[in-house]
């Protein structure tokens, strides 16, 4: 009830529906023995039924005291004790299978993660992919541990069941088997109906539910305004629109539940005044009367219970939909035979580069730069000017549209990616740290690294000072995403971490945002030692940052001006 | 836990308990019809074989009768626990809201990141089952437990006796032994999961970081590592689960050949003839269906157990600011007085500012600026009474901020913060908040003074633009003089800029700038920057040094 996945149409859901049985695949045996115990306990139900029916009918046609049925009483319990074993193992193994499944789409989804475009991650909503890959594909697992096998068993143990009800009464078979086609058919009816309401109404309830939420997130904006205390009121009147609407969605959808309740009731009440009568008027004996009754709800329960999974594969395929978008989400090409990059760099060169993210809006337009080692480049320009998407370009994180990118005359689109990554050090405009400890973060960029030089690095990165404020020094734990230290610090371990790596191409992305004079300096007076050897780009907003430098370029809509 | 979400039940205690006397007259309906049909064809058979002639119309109009109600009955249950199950859920969002209400943002730090908010969510989905999933099946178990065991008991009082041990048994003793091999077992998994999740927002988050440094592949190893970890223990877990819902399918088995064994005493005395019999084991096969929702339940119930402990340890906390009991009046004077202020968050840190003192005569402003951690946002904080004091005092027109309540206090501010709230509605209704009085000639006004009435002219809706989940639907910039529109909606004296032209480009720069001077207009203000430009609203400068 709580997630509102959009509706899908019916190609889309049949295409998604063939990819999860395709996924299967991978735990076959599994599923085969999990199908292949709930079959047989199934089938047991026919000796169960039978046992019970032979001891009710040896005291009431027989007249033979209970105490003379022992033996059949024990191989009751021997069948119960049997279905008990055999649906452990059927249930076991279908979790075993779900595990499985889900183990191998991890294992691909992760791998996919590692070769997409970055684009691909930032168009996703924060957090949206760890939550696919977390929660999202655990609710496949009810699909294959209980919907693949429930489907299983609804084709097999009915038939399975009549075969057993035809030779002792075949009037009553007769009766379930023309009841049985009629439960799928109203399913279905009723089904579109509540899916048609469903799709009309999904959006405003998605929006209604996640209000609450909207709202703990602005909480302090909201107290600011002084307008905290009132949206209480509001949260309730939300939270009743919710309740009122998912109610009338609700009350159609549990009409295809009423449907299947009311056939499979009444299907069983007929057996028992038809079985009645016949037993009246002498048409059949008692102890296959008995044994038909005992059978018939029996007879429906595999329908009703995938019915009640039907939750489960509607959930499965929302979150397939997710997977395959993610899975089929195309990777950036390598080239086939890739050009060496050796050697110190000397010149990178942009010729005549255009870029657009989309093709009406131009970000960069014939672009020509050079940069040179040796040499501190700084690159001005206001928002929107270009500026961030030309230090992507250099990074090779995007491939100009047209014009080409050279480095020491070799074109970058014919080099392999991670060899040029390997030599570029990049400190973003907002740096990320991952949870671990300080040395581990640090390692990211090289795992080689010596504790010495991590110490090195953090002394020229100005860091000292943070971590002297560490009571484990290196390693240090740090909480979600460097929490426990200010902008500033985390700034200052990142740039540790860009200056760890060996690179011959030093980008510092717009250091001042949020930043004190001090670490524009300290970055300043770093990018003058580095550019010694190194070609050095600092991206900045206002020229005055950048005094000094060899070489200011002002961009201005993707232009240089 | 569970208690307390009781407690949170009690309001609409009625519903709750239709909802369970429905659902246990279903399963009691369904029992019966079971029962007479065994006992209806047994009577039938006799009747037919020489035996009593029975009257028997009315059982098989029973029987009919009962198959409708049933199915009827399953219906309006459903209704009605689904229902109820969403009025608790109204009850319990507001509640939330009423308890993190005064906790923000101080109380809430941990819950800051859209991660945390995922999680939240997630916990207030898994208390959306409390009801359906834990309290229901539980509900109908004990209420319909007693009732079949007395009728069994009207057979033969050991058959009673049995059917409500074996029936306890499968129902609660066996999911208590699971519970407890999950707990001494099985509690390394949430923290593996944790890790495992932990990694994956890395992962994504500085997904171009990581990729120039080339550690995706060794990020997603780790992660992979943790979920291997996680796997095992659910591998294990799903087993024993299993082997218990095996156990509780043995002992309700069992139950049912010992109620035979139990039988043959007056079976063999003639107390009890074969339509009997039928009637009993039918009754006995038909009440497995009363402890059939327990497992579940019982699975169910660890998961809402620890989203509620998640919930409940938020929302107790103590919010870090208390209110006067008896508030101070507004002052006229608007002059800030600061003495001794030093604040800190952790208790074990050094504080961020330390024995800070400084005076913002009426009608001026004072800009504070310095390095980044030098503890400028804190102060803010602290006047806006977001976190506590550790000493010093901060007077407004000679009235400490201490003594005012918390309504008063925020009237008295107009603050332009530094990443500004956008609510998922439109860009009217985010104004309003503002100033819920403000007509639309005043709502433009306000964006025309914040430099953004021609963007949102420009815009397909204009003001009823949806301006998309935190403001994504527009950018930076706009999403800031949206904020500063509000602030000229505000009619608080005192203003409380933070970096207001940070990330901006000169030009825009220049034109919120403009704006600033103009809301600054008889107001006392305090400005923090570190962007020179900004220093032209201020009469006097505050330099804070880093304490580090």
């Amino acid at each position: 009830m709580a997630a509102h996945a959009a509706p899908l149409d019916a190609a889309e859901s049949r295409r998604l529906g063939r990819w999860l049985r395709r996924r299967a695949g991978g735990a076959r045996q599994e599923l085969a023995g999990a199908v292949g115990g709930a079959a047989l306990a199934g089938l047991l139900l026919g000796p169960q039924a039978w046992l019970l029916a032979r001891v009710v009918d040896g005291v009431l046609t027989h007249h033979r005291p209970l105490g003379a049925e022992t033996p059949l009483l024990w191989a009751l319990l021997a069948v119960f004790a049997a279905r008990a074993a055999l649906g452990a193992m059927a249930e076991g193994l279908a979790q075993d299978a779900a595990l499985t499944v889900r183990a191998g789409l991890r294992a691909e989804l992760l791998r996919k993660l590692t070769r997409l475009h970055p684009r691909e991650i930032a168009a996703r909503p924060s957090g949206g992919v760890a939550t696919l890959l977390t929660e999202g594909i655990a609710k496949l697992d009810p699909f294959y541990a209980a919907y693949l096998p429930q489907a299983a068993m609804a084709a097999f143990l009915p038939f399975a069941l009549l075969a057993m009800v035809f030779p002792a009464d075949w009037v009553a078979g007769v009766i379930m088997l023309l009841s049985a086609p009629l439960l799928p058919l109203f399913m279905i009816v009723v089904g579109k109906g509540a899916e048609a309401l469903n799709k009309r109404s999904w959006h405003q309830l998605s929006l209604l539910g996640a209000h609450l939420f909207d709202v703990i997130a602005g909480l302090t904006t909201l107290k600011r305004l002084n307008a905290s205390a009132m949206q209480a009121r509001v949260v309730a009147e939300v939270s009743e629109d919710y309740r009122r609407s998912v109610m009338a969605v609700l009350r159609v959808a549990f009409l295809s539940a009423l449907v299947l309740e009311f056939f499979a009731t009444l299907s069983v009440a007929m057996v028992a005044v038809y079985v009645g009568f016949r037993l009246y008027y002498g048409g059949i004996a008692f102890l296959p009367g008995f044994f038909v009754l005992l059978l018939a709800p029996e007879f429906y329960r595999p329908l009703r219970a995938m019915g009640a999974q039907h939750h489960a594969r509607m959930e499965a395929l929302a979150v397939a939909e997710e997977i395959t978008a993610l899975l089929d989400t195309p990777e950036p090409e390598s080239p086939t035979a890739a050009v060496a990059l050796n050697g110190s760099v000397r010149e990178i060169r942009l010729e005549d580069v255009s870029f657009a993210y989309q093709p009406a809006r131009p970000v960069l337009d014939h672009l020509s730069i050079t940069l040179r080692r040796g040499e501190r480049v700084a690159l001005l320009g206001a928002t929107g000017s270009g500026k961030s998407t030309m230090v992507r370009l250099l990074l090779g994180l995007e491939t100009p549209n047209a014009g080409r990118i050279l480095v020491d005359g070799v074109n970058l689109r014919d080099a392999a990616q991670a060899a040029w990554f390997s030599r570029v050090a990049w400190l973003p405009q907002a740096p990320t740290l991952c949870a671990g400890s300080v040395a581990e973060i640090l390692r990211l960029s090289r795992p080689t690294a010596s504790d010495e030089e991590l110490y090195a690095a953090l002394r020229r990165a100005g860091a000292e000072e943070v971590l002297a404020k560490l009571p484990h020094g290196l390693s240090t734990r740090l909480g979600e995403h460097g929490a426990g230290l200010s902008g500033g610090q985390i700034r200052r371990l990142a740039l540790a971490r860009a200056l760890l790596k060996p690179a011959e191409l030093y980008v510092f992305d717009e250091p001042e945002a949020s930043l004190d004079g001090a670490l524009i300096r300290h970055i300043n007076a770093l990018s003058t030692e580095l550019a010694r050897e190194h070609a050095v780009l600092v991206v900045a907003h206002r020229p005055e940052a950048v005094a000094g430098f060899d070489r200011v370029l002002q961009l201005s809509e993707g232009r240089l001006c | 836990m569970l208690t307390r979400l009781l407690v949170l039940l009690l309001p609409e205690w009625r519903r709750a308990l239709a909802g369970v006397a429905l659902s246990a007259g279903v399963t009691l309906s369904n029992v019966a019809l079971l029962a007479l049909s065994g006992w209806f064809i047994a009577a039938m058979a006799l009747s037919g074989h020489g035996g009593p002639r029975i009257e028997y119309f009315a059982p098989a109009a029973a029987i009919r009768g009962l198959a409708i109600l049933r199915t009827l009955g399953r219906y309006g249950e459903r209704v009605q626990t689904h229902d109820t199950t969403l009025r608790l859920l109204a009850r319990l969002r507001v509640w939330l809201y009423q308890r993190l209400e005064p906790l923000a943002p101080a109380g809430l730090q941990r819950y800051r990141g859209g991660d945390l908010l995922n999680r939240l969510r997630a916990d207030v989905d898994s208390l959306e089952g409390f009801y359906l999933r834990v309290v229901l099946p539980v509900g109908v178990a004990v209420a319909v437990i007693p009732l079949l065991a007395l009728v069994a008991g009207r057979i033969a009082p050991a058959a009673g006796g049995i059917l409500c041990l074996g029936l306890i048994l499968a129902g609660f003793g066996v999911p208590a032994c699971l519970i407890w091999l999950n707990r001494h077992f099985g509690n390394a998994l949430p923290e593996r999961r944790g890790a495992y999740a932990a990694d994956l927002t890395d992962l994504t988050r500085g997904y171009a970081e990581w990729l120039v440094d080339g550690a995706l592949e060794r990020l997603a190893a780790r992660a992979e590592a943790n979920a291997l970890a996680a796997q095992v223990l659910e591998r294990r877990l799903a087993w024993w689960n299993a082997a218990g819902n095996a156990a509780a399918m043995l002992v309700l088995g069992t139950m049912l050949v010992a109620v035979l064994f139990a039988l043959a005493a007056p079976v063999a005395q003639r107390a009890l003839a074969g339509p009997g019999l039928a009637l009993a084991t039918l009754l006995v096969l038909g009440s497995f269906e009363a402890v059939a929702g327990l497992p579940a339940s019982f699975k169910a119930r660890t998961e809402v157990s620890a989203a509620a402990a998640r919930i409940f340890e938020l929302a107790d906390a103590e919010p870090p600011v208390p209110e006067p009991a008896r508030p101070a009046a507004l002052p006229c004077d608007t002059s800030l007085v600061a003495r001794g202020l030093t604040l800190g968050y952790a208790p074990g840190q050094p504080p961020a500012v330390a024995g800070l003192s400084f005076t913002v005569p009426h009608g001026t402003c004072l800009a504070i600026t310095g390095p980044s951690g030098a503890g400028k946002t804190s102060i803010l904080n602290a006047l806006e009474g977001f976190w506590p004091l550790r000493a010093g005092e901060v007077a407004v027109g000679g009235v400490p901020l201490a003594a005012l309540s918390f309504a008063s206090r925020r009237r008295l501010f107009t603050v332009v913060a530094q990443s500004p709230y956008l609510f998922n509605t439109t860009i009217r209704e985010n104004l309003l908040l503002a100033n819920p009085a403000a007509d639309e000639a005043a709502l433009w006004r306000a964006l025309e003074a914040a430099a953004l009435a021609d963007e949102v002219r420009a815009m397909p809706a204009g003001l009823e633009q949806l301006v998309g989940e935190q403001g994504a639907a527009l950018s930076g910039g706009q999403r800031r003089r949206l904020a500063l529109a509000g602030a000229f909606l505000q009619s608080g004296p005192i203003l409380l800029l933070d970096e207001p032209t940070e990330g901006l480009d000169h030009a825009t720069e220049q034109r919120v700038l403009a704006a600033l001077e103009r809301l600054r207009r008889g107001r006392t203000c305090i400005l923090i920057t570190h962007r020179p430009a900004a220093l032209r609203l201020a009469d006097d400068v505050l330099e804070l040094r880093s304490p580090l």
